[in-house]
């Protein structure tokens, strides 16, 4: 059973998420040097975030390009940023797909910590609990 | 078709850093591989040139994948690629030596393991020149190691047992490039307790460590100016941070490195085909038979059309290879294996007619062209057999739409 169980629940996960790194200093410069916008096409249920250096739009109606794109389930979501499911293991098998600059995107996994860090508390303020 | 789209299919516009890298690599391979090969060639088998190696490590080419952030060149698979054709069409097997160096590094690099990458990849950027090699091959499991369906069956695979804060190895590997050179190898190995291969596992291993024996360079037909040889693991012991990706993950982390891989290893058969045609070029250009030159000869201008035709389909088909492996993860089976089927093919095919255009000339060593037919073979060994590429193509061509693929 997935644990978002609507589009407006994921938005607000996922959107808190992003908030918080669009607030980071080294987050944003590293978009913005490398001239990235970020859309991530989240699945079961819809849930798309667009996040450039000066913003993080939701929803629909988010813009149709972007330099890298990724698409992944919630739940695959949920498990990445809880740290329980490691990025180059669901990359290998296919649970994450990205389409773009792909070498830019690996560069930037590391810079992602605070949402990282953040992620079970926002979740859980939002009513997705830990584990399976 | 938008007009981004239309950009990403000009595989004649690279980025400025990548066409600067190219031209660099070009005069490389022109003024210091191609007066060497065929003196490199013809000496022993366990023959190095060092010299020459540094020379490419000079201008980056054991460090053209690894990103700027670790101190590499960082110009992706479609630099690396076109950098492999130009030192290919010189001598493939000095283009093989950087190749199998960057297929030693991959695992770090798609681990995403930061700290891994930290430790391993400044190392190929310092003034002396580091090689690496990729050991997967072994006595008993050849592609019982590249096709996951087969991990059940393969047999007597090195072993790899946790023992506290190290793994231990023990196994043989075979016909590992680089691996009498190199100062690390990804080694994949399978984890104690798995049956087959289906816990494979990657690990680094520096190759200075206690219980790692090399074996005799392998005397081949082709490709001599790169050594392949055995590595025997006696009880090796390496720390646990060495582990890549995670234990009993190797598998995806190497089919993931073939993906990756097989847009080069088409570029360096490209390479091999373009310098059999530039050979024959020359030769029907000037040699003058019935009062004209071959290739006026209506049957020798078919045969210099149809070569220049299929260099051509070669090169289109691994710079898109390589360009959608640089732009997706996890990077696509279907174009590096078509991209490499090919090539592979053209390499012999081309290399071959070449051959047949010069006659005596084409079977006489000192000509050049009977050691490129001997090269021709010997890419279509490495990095996928025709047999093991056309599984993957067909199991691509038959894989239904899986609903849960995020960009279907």
């Amino acid at each position: 059973m997935q644990k978002f169980e609507s589009t407006k629940q994921a938005e607000a996960v996922f959107g808190s998420l992003f908030s918080i790194l669009a607030e980071d200093e080294a987050f944003t410069s590293a978009l913005r040097e490398n001239d990235m916008t970020v859309r991530l096409l989240h699945t079961k249920p819809e849930c798309r975030v667009y996040v450039s250096a000066d913003a993080v739009e939701l929803g629909e109606e988010v813009p149709e390009r972007s330099t890298v794109t990724i698409k992944m389930a919630c739940d695959t979501a949920d498990a990445l940023w809880r740290g329980e499911l490691m990025m180059p293991s669901a990359v290998a098998t296919g649970r994450v797909r990205i389409r773009g600059k792909v070498a830019k995107v690996l560069e930037l996994i590391p810079i992602l910590q605070p949402a990282f860090d953040r992620y079970a508390d926002i979740a859980g303020e939002h009513g997705i609990a830990g584990g399976k | 078709m938008t007009s981004q789209d239309a950009q990403d299919l000009n595989f004649d516009d690279f980025p400025p850093e990548v066409r600067k890298f190219r031209s660099t690599v070009r005069e490389f391979a022109r003024d210091e591989v191609l007066p060497r090969a065929l003196k490199n060639d013809q000496d022993a088998a366990d023959a190095f040139d060092w010299d020459l190696v540094q020379k490419g490590h000079e201008i980056g080419m054991t460090r053209a994948i690894v990103s700027k952030e670790y101190g590499g060149l960082g110009v992706g698979v479609v630099g690396v690629a076109l950098a492999l054709e130009e030192i290919a069409a010189a001598d493939p097997g000095v283009a093989l030596t950087f190749g199998a160096t960057m297929l030693g590094q991959a695992p770090v690099l798609l681990s995403g393991d930061t700290r891994l990458q930290a430790r391993f990849l400044p190392l190929f950027s310092g003034d002396d020149v580091v090689l690496a090699c990729n050991a997967v091959t072994e006595e008993d499991a050849g592609t019982d190691l590249v096709l996951e369906q087969s991990y059940p069956h393969a047999r007597n695979v090195t072993s790899i047992r946790r023992d506290g804060d190290e793994y231990v190895l023990n196994g043989r590997k075979r016909f590992i490039t680089n691996a009498k050179v190199a100062s690390f190898a990804s080694v994949f190995g399978n984890l104690d307790g798995y049956p087959g291969a289906t816990g494979l596992t990657c690990i680094m291993v520096p190759l200075d460590s206690a219980g790692v024996t090399r074996g005799a360079v392998a005397d081949k037909m082709g490709y001599r100016n790169c050594l392949g040889t055995e590595i025997h693991f006696d009880n090796v012991r390496v720390p646990v941070e060495n582990l890549v990706g995670g234990e009993a993950e190797g598998g995806p982390i190497n089919i993931a490195q073939g993906n990756m891989a097989r847009p080069s290893v088409a570029a360096i058969s490209t390479g091999i085909a373009r310098h059999a045609l530039e050979v024959a070029r020359e030769w029907a250009g000037s040699r003058v038979q019935g009062g004209t030159e071959l290739w006026r000869h209506q049957m020798s201008a078919r045969k210099l059309a149809d070569m220049a035709a299929a260099v051509e389909a070669s090169q289109l088909l691994y710079r898109r290879a390589a360009h959608r492996v640089d732009s997706e993860l996890p990077a696509p089976a279907y174009e590096p294996a078509v991209a490499k089927m090919f090539a592979d093919r053209t390499a012999i095919e081309v290399a071959s007619t070449a051959m047949s255009l010069m006659g005596a000339r084409g079977y006489v060593k000192s000509y050049g062209m009977e050691k490129i037919v001997r090269d021709a073979f010997g890419s279509r060994i490495y990095e996928g057999t025709p047999e093991a590429l056309a599984l993957t193509i067909t199991e691509c061509l038959y894989e239904a739409g899986d609903e849960d693929d995020p960009f279907e």
